[in-house]
This record gives structure tokens, sequence and C-alpha cells, in this order.
């Protein structure tokens, strides 16, 4: 337990670098806190509408999640069916990047008109910026199958079924994962980006906070949303430890 | 007094790509933005919103008869011109007046120059199918409403009124689909902008003024640091005479000027240009201007509008009127 | 089935295997032109030749896991889950343990649980990893991987197993080892045993016969039976070794 403490600590020290000089700085007029606040003002922004920013956080969290769970969902069937076959790879794949090249800012209007205002519209904005990860990576993943595994099974007449549940999925999950950890972070970014045109949570405080000029409430949401990010990350690590633990070399 | 995103009256994918792309933009605090270079001489005027009849008489301006080098920087939704001030990436900026009164409390010294609009466009596009009475009914009925709720007049709004029967979501800045799609959708808006664009889609749109609420401030304010102001008087001056020279230009014939700006900001047709100057000219030129000068401002007006953001509770110090903005140049035009 | 002690889980000896005028290319390559060969039921036959020659290409076909392009393969008896293969890597599945591993293709088969276990478990013993089923492969030696990939090919009582260069990459007294075992087993079940090598010395100690493949389109460059006496450390003594060795090097080296 120490020595996981202890590995901490470097990555502590930027952070309390960083902080302090920012805190002196606003405190010297330096710097305008009315341009960047000083730690102690977004601390106590936090506090004080700490009501306000743990129903924010709850909210966006769900949507993330949300979103999350369903592009994993989606993503894992769609690669898996593109992997059926090369022709059916070439066909659908392209469409499958379109996810991950449209720029969601000018397609969440259109998730608002589909599906109106409030948690649906944040959750598709979530899941649309973070299915690709997971469409690319698990279908890498099942395309990397080594070759003798999969005679293997064929030689003793394996199914294609039986082939994906017992030997293509295990080995891809690995890439999985790691298409899983980068799907995380968008899944936040998404859900905000659709709260700012649909409504709720971390997004629509941010959105309020700025028009009323304080940038120490956006700050203290922005932050929020960090944390919020890396505990998703977080999740998936911990998910990862537990099934890789074993046998990849990734968690030796 | 409301914020950039209600403006571009035809909504269309390109458009509101910018409205929120700019937000973001926002965010970065402006310190970084006046790491930008800067030409000496060179002044920069950043505007709040996408070159519209709105700011016609920036753009009619002739500025380097004043002895002026002046560059405006259009805008976008979320532009943050009164940091852009405070931070000194722009010499002078649009804002509206709530804004300064909320930067000053916050310690960001900036002062008011010119008030383009001396009174607001700012309004709630019903339809009028609804049979609604007056700004008070829109509260009763249900419904949608879409409005920045951070917002000072907003959030008096919801002090007089209450939002508990209303359904509130995000403004959908100069976008009116959803308005068109949804006969029970209200929508904050410019009424000499979204509000025309919707008439002439054939809509039975209606408008209420906020103003008939009783919030009322000087909009489309020019507007400059106070450490800026001290160091250069003579400048201040100039822009001010410049300015006000080109809103009488642009209000006696905005057509070259309406052309220019047509250029810069194509998602406007030049008949919607056409119609909104004539629209904007009442909340411009008033008796108030006949008899002041265009862009004139009183300390009641600015007492009133601190007084209602006090009410609020936005203030963290209240600043005095005298403080928020500053007579230059009394050239009546 | 049967008792979980007793060697053969299933049924006991070997396959003819007999190609035809098989031919295969690869886009514009021809790696077999038009091979002949007969195996007999219960042969150890060892295939040598230079890298590219088509060794695995022809054992793929054999296996049935490459369909030839003309000519045909013919295998009797031609019973479902009679092949075996042993890769050049252990190539296990790293999620699995050694027991799960072995008993994979039971598991792809059908068969139970708690049998294909027990049949793996015996397997294990041929192969001398008993102490290790709960173990995963990333914990363990090259050597011990391959015991598992062998014990794997085994647990079917295959009659007819493959082997595509599965020793290459062990230290000398592993591989030698694992020569020996492989030998011990054929012998006592009887099947038919393919081993495809890059090594004479490996091939000569191993095989009843040795087919020598030239560098291109598959032809056979020597054919002959190896017959030498009981194979253990001491066989590399014996001068018919020495003379086997040198006549199997004569044909790969002319070229």
């Amino acid at each position: 337990m120490l020595s996981r403490l202890k590995s901490i600590i470097p990555a502590l020290i930027p952070f309390v670098v960083l902080t302090a000089s920012v805190e002196l700085a606003v405190r010297q007029g330096w710097v305008h806190s009315y341009l960047v606040p000083a730690p102690s003002q977004v601390l106590r922004a936090m506090i004080d509408s700490r009501d306000e920013l743990f129903t924010a956080v709850a909210s966006t969290s769900a949507s993330a999640l949300l979103g999350f769970a369903l592009s994993t969902i989606g993503g894992i069937a769609v690669a898996v069916f593109l992997s059926s076959s090369r022709p059916i790879q070439r066909a659908f794949y392209p469409y499958a990047v379109f996810f991950q090249t449209v720029p969601i800012i000018a397609i969440a209007p259109l998730l608002v008109i589909w599906f109106g205002y409030g948690m649906r519209t944040v959750v598709a904005s979530a899941f649309v910026v973070s299915i690709f990860p997971v469409i690319a990576n698990t279908l890498t993943g099942i395309l990397s199958t080594e070759p003798p595994l999969r005679d293997l099974f064929r030689l003793y007449g394996a199914s294609t079924w039986t082939t994906l549940v017992k030997l293509r999925f295990p080995s891809a999950l690995p890439q999985i994962l790691t298409g899983l950890r980068v799907a995380a972070g968008l899944a936040v970014i998404g859900a905000i980006v659709g709260e700012f045109i649909g409504g709720q949570g971390l997004g629509s405080v941010v959105d309020v906070a700025r028009t009323q000029q304080r940038v120490d409430k956006v700050f203290a949401a922005v932050l929020l949303a960090s944390v919020l990010g890396l505990a998703l990350f977080g999740l998936i690590n911990l998910v990862s430890y537990f099934t890789l633990r074993r046998w990849h070399a990734s968690e030796q | 007094m409301l914020r950039n995103n209600n403006h571009a009256p035809l909504p269309n994918i390109g458009d509101n790509e910018s409205v929120h792309r700019r937000h973001f933009l926002s965010l970065i605090p402006p310190a970084f933005l006046a790491a930008c270079s800067k030409t000496p001489g060179k002044i920069r005027l950043a505007l709040n919103w996408k070159p519209e009849p709105e700011f016609g008489g920036f753009y009619a301006a002739r500025y380097t008869q004043h002895g002026l080098n002046v560059d405006i920087l259009p805008g976008g939704a979320g532009t943050p011109t009164v940091q852009m001030i405070g931070a000194g990436s722009a010499e002078f900026g649009i804002v509206e007046a709530d804004e300064i009164v909320v930067a000053r409390a916050r310690g960001n010294d900036v002062v008011a120059l010119y008030a383009a609009f001396q009174h607001s466009p700012a309004a709630l596009m019903v339809h009028a199918s609804r049979k609604f009475a007056d700004i008070g009914d829109i509260f009763k009925k249900g419904g949608t409403l879409a409005i920045q709720k951070g917002l000072p007049f907003a959030r008096l709004l919801e002090r007089q009124y209450g939002f508990d029967k209303v359904q509130v979501v995000p403004s959908p800045g100069g976008d009116i689909s959803a308005f068109l799609r949804d006969p029970k959708f209200v929508q904050q808006v410019y009424m000499t902008s979204e509000y025309l664009t919707a008439k002439r889609q054939g809509t039975d749109a209606q408008v209420f003024p906020i103003s008939t609420a009783g919030f009322d401030p000087y909009n489309t304010v020019m507007a400059t640091s106070g450490d800026y102001l001290r160091k250069n008087p003579e400048i201040a001056k100039a822009m001010v005479a410049a300015v006000r020279e080109g809103w009488r230009v642009y209000l006696d014939d905005p057509k070259a000027t309406n052309q220019r700006m047509n250029q810069l900001n194509p998602s406007m047709s030049l008949d919607g240009f056409a119609e909104t100057a004539e629209a904007q000219k009442p909340l411009i030129e008033t008796d108030e201007t006949r008899k002041n000068g265009l862009g004139y401002m009183t300390r009641e007006r600015w007492l009133t509008l601190i007084s209602q953001l006090e009410g609020l509770g936005d203030l963290p110090k209240v600043p005095a009127p005298e403080d928020c903005f500053t007579t230059l140049a009394s050239t009546n035009s | 089935m049967s008792a979980p002690d007793s060697v053969h889980g299933g049924v006991a000896g070997g396959v003819d295997v007999d190609l035809r005028g098989v031919r295969k290319a690869f886009q514009s390559l021809t790696v077999i032109e038009h091979l002949d060969l007969s195996i007999a039921s219960g042969e150890f036959l060892a295939i040598l030749g230079p890298s590219g020659c088509g060794k695995s290409t022809l054992l793929r076909m054999i296996a049935r896991l490459l369909e030839p392009d003309a000519g045909s393969v013919t295998i009797s008896p031609d019973d479902r889950f009679q092949t075996a293969y042993v890769f050049q890597d252990a190539h296990l599945l790293p999620w699995r343990n050694v027991l799960d591993n072995a008993a994979l293709p039971l598991e792809l088969m059908g068969v139970a649980r708690d049998e294909r276990h027990a049949r793996a478990r015996a397997a294990l013993r041929e192969t001398e990893l008993t102490e290790a089923e709960n173990r995963y492969p990333a914990e363990l030696s090259g050597g011990m991987r391959m015991r598992v990939s062998l014990a794997r090919a085994l647990v079917t009582s295959p009659r007819l197993l493959l082997l595509d260069e599965p020793f290459a990459a062990l230290d000398e007294m592993t591989r030698f080892r694992l020569d020996l075992r492989l030998r011990q087993l054929w012998a006592s079940r009887g099947m038919t045993v393919i081993f495809v090598t890059h090594s004479i010395s490996e091939a000569v100690f191993l095989a009843n016969r040795a087919v020598v493949l030239a560098r291109r389109l598959g032809r056979i460059k020597l054919d002959r039976p190896l017959n030498l006496p009981e194979r253990n450390e001491d066989l590399r003594l014996d001068p018919r070794y020495g003379r086997e060795v040198k006549t199997l090097f004569s044909a790969m080296e002319e070229e």
C-alpha cells in the first residue's frame, strides 16, 4: 500500500507547484482573477455551489456511463459484424470512421431534433463520440487472432460462433480494453457537449456560469468533469487488471 | 444584455458550428489571447457576434479620417469581449451594459463609451396561436422555454414569474428550427433579427420585448479598459466621434455597409440585412439621442441597471454608476 | 469413455495418407507443382527441405486446413477429429491454464468437463507435466509450453499426428528429451506421424523414413527409409547414424 502511495508522489509534485504558483500570481495581482481564478477561489466555488455541482456531477456521470455502456456493447457488436468477412468490412468500415470524424458540435443540434432536450440527447452525444475507438480496437483485436490458433479451432470443427466466443474474443480482450480506455474519456466529453446543447449536468453549469462571468465556477465544473473522466478511466484499468492479470504482459 | 447566441436569422449547420465552436474559445482564459501579436498603432475593436446590422455604425465609421488605424474583429457565440478588453487583447470591444456592471464588480476595470442601442432588442418569441396577453402569460401555460438562464434578464424573469410551469432548455442560438417545429416553443431572440426570419418563413411569430418586464439595459455598447482610457484619452475621444458619425451614416443609408458586412457574413441575406437595419432604427435613434447625440448614456439608466443586478445578488461589490461609463466628445450628429 | 489411466483414450493405430498429383500455388507462385507421396499407416515420416520449399504447405494440406489446387489428398480411414497438429510455437490460449489448454480439442468436440479433464491429465502425464496443470502459459518456460502443446495434440488419441518444426525454438537438451518422448509415444500408440524439420540430425533420430524436398516446386529429391537401431543418447555414436546424416546432408546440399 505504501509503495502505491509513493508511486503517486511524482505525479502530485507538478500539480502542487502549479496550483501554488497560480494562487500566488492571483493574490499578487499579476494575473486578474476574472481571467484565471485562484485555486482557492475555485475551491470556494465548489463548496458554495456543492449542491448544484453534486446534482450536475450525478447527471453527467449517469449520462456518460450510459453512453459509454452503449458504445461498449454497440461498438463490440459492430466490430464482430465487421470481422465476419472482408467485403463486409470494406462496405461498412468507412461508415464507422464517420463516427470519429464528424464534429460532435455540428451534429449536436441534430441530436436535439431527434432526441429532444434532456438526458437522451446527452447520452446520444456521449455514445456518438465514444463508439469509434471501441469499434476500431475491437476489430483490430479480433482480426489479429494468431492464424495457427484459428487453424487449431478449424481442425477440431469449431463453428464460427464458437471460434468467436472461445478464441477471438478473449484474444482481443487486451485490445478491447485499450479501446475502452479511450472511449471512457471521450464519453465524458461527449456528454458535456451534449449538455451544452441539451441542458443539464456539468455542461450546463459551465455554460450558465460563463454567461455570469463566474470563471471560478467554470473552472470548478471543468475540474469535476476531468475527475469524472479520470474515475471512468480508473474503472477500466481496474477491470483490465482483474481480467488480464494472470495472462497478459500488460498487467505483469 | 443578451449574449451573442441569439442572432443569425438563417439557421444552418455551418452557422451553429461557429456558434458553438466559439463557446469553447470563451473557456480559454483571455489572458492567453492577449499574447496575440499587435501591430503598433493598430486599434482592435472586438465584436461579440458576427457582422450584422447591429454593428452597422461600427463598420460604416471612417476611422482613418479621425486618425485611427482600426481593425474590426468579428466574433461569434461566447466571444469573451469583456475579458478581452480587461486582458488587453482588444483595445475596444462591444459588450452589453449588464456585462460591464458585473465585470466591474469582479475587479475588471471596463468603462462604457458609447451605447449604440438605447433600448435592448431582446425579446421572447412565441407562437401567436397561444394567445398570450403579456410576457407574464408565457410562464403560466407550459411548453418549452429556450433561454440562457444564467443571464440577468432570465434570472429576473425567473424571480418575477417563476419557471416551474415551463420546461427550460438551453437557447439554440440563432437557430429557429425548434421554434418552427413546435408550436409550444418559446425562444429568446432579438426582435430585430430571428423574429423577422421567423416571420419570413411564414410562422405566426410574435415577440414580447424583455423591456416590458422592466429590464432594459443599454445594448451593443462600445467599451474600453479604464487603463487604456487613462493612457489614451484622445484616441478614445476620436473613436467615439468616428463611431457616432458612422452610425449616422448607417442610419441614413445602410446599403453600402450592408454589402460589406454581408461579404463577411453570408449567412444572412442582403434582404435580411435591409429588413433588420430598418427594424432596429427606433431602438437606436430616440428623442434622447436627437437631443444629446447618438450613443448617449445617462447616470439614471446605469443606476437602475446596477440596482436590478444588485437585487439579483450578482454583485460581490456594487460599482458606482459614474465608474461604469464616461461621456466623451459631445458632438451632436 | 475409457479409464483415465490408459494411454489410449480412444482408438489406436494410424492412417494411410496418399497424395496424388497435388499442386498448390499462391497467387503467381507455384509452391508445389506435382507431388506424389504415399505414407503407410504407422510410419514416422520426416520431411526435410530448405526454407520456402513447401513443407508447411504440404503439412497443412494433409491436415485439410488447405485445399490443393489440383490432385487429391486421400486419408484412410478418414474419421473426423483423428488428426492433430503441433505448430512451431506452442500457441496456447494465454487466458486458460495448462489443464484447460490441454483439454481444448476435447472441449471443441463436445466432451464433458470431467472426462476431458481426466483425459487431459493423462496426456499431461505422457508429456511429464502434471504439477503444472493449474499454471498459466505466461508462467511457463518455452519447453514446458511445448509439452502442453504436445499434450493437447495427444489428448484426442490421434491417428495422424502432424508436427511442423515443433522443437526448433528449444534448447538442445529439452529438444533431445522431447524427441525421445515423441518417439516413445509413437512406438506405444502406433499412429502415423509426419514431422517437418530443418534439422537433419533430428530427422535421422526420430523417423523411420525421410523425404527431402527440393528448393522449388515441391519436388521430392530423396525418399529413403531410415533403418536405425534403438533410439537413445548413444545412437549418435553409431556409425550408421553418421552415414544417414551424411546422405541426407548431400541430398540437401546440391542445388
